[in-house]
């Protein structure tokens, strides 16, 4: 069972993947030179009006294993420490200790 | 060498535009297309997690399999345990007067 920061991070995720469309069309618009300032501030006043958790920022990649959000190894989706149990144990293919 | 005439430069700048199909902004002007262009990256944010098995969804969906969640059943279990103790969690407070008292006896 993930732990609750996984979980708002889940939530996260859905909440940009169904608002995206929208907010990059008020980007679009907001963003846009050639439009009048008032259009274009209106988008943006309709930018702020959406939530916490369907900007992309609010996502953060976490430990698949413990959810663990610091010291994460991107190309694998781990933590530093279940990265070093997995590579010790052989899990990761192409991993494994230096030594020489 | 002769110095080209800037008319002609920007004649060949949009005739290129017009041959490549790109929008001719010899200004600079900010137009968001940046923002239609790039990829979505939703789709992607949804697969980082591997999906997981929810046991009491299941169970809920199907009564008749009897599906017993073991981590569930043993929580509900500590719950009684404690209560027994008297380490139950306090009565939800139903006046302001209760929600106080609760307060100052901390």
């Amino acid at each position: 069972m993930p732990n609750i920061r996984v979980l708002r991070d889940i939530k996260a995720r859905h909440g940009v993947q169904a608002n995206e469309i929208a907010r990059r069309a008020y980007l679009y618009v907001a963003r846009n030179q050639a439009l009048p300032p008032q259009v274009r501030h209106q988008a943006q006043l309709q930018l702020n009006t959406f939530g916490r958790y369907t900007r992309p920022t609010t996502v953060k990649n976490r430990c698949t294993e413990t959810g663990r959000g610091r010291g994460i190894m991107s190309e694998f989706g781990l933590c530093r420490f279940q990265f070093r149990l997995k590579a010790l144990k052989g899990e990761l293919n192409g991993v494994h200790k230096a030594s020489w | 060498m002769a110095a080209v005439m800037p008319s002609r430069l920007a004649a060949l700048t949009r005739l290129r535009c017009s041959i490549f199909q790109t929008s001719y902004n010899p200004t600079g002007v900010r137009t968001g297309a940046k923002y239609l262009r790039a990829r979505l990256r939703g789709p992607s944010m949804l697969k980082y997690y591997p999906p997981e098995i929810n046991l009491a969804q299941i169970a809920r969906k199907y009564p008749e399999l009897e599906i017993v969640d073991e981590v569930e059943e043993q929580r509900l279990q500590d719950v009684e345990d404690r209560k027994k103790r008297g380490k139950g969690a306090p009565k939800k407070a139903k006046t302001k007067a209760d929600s106080r008292r609760n307060q100052r006896k901390r």
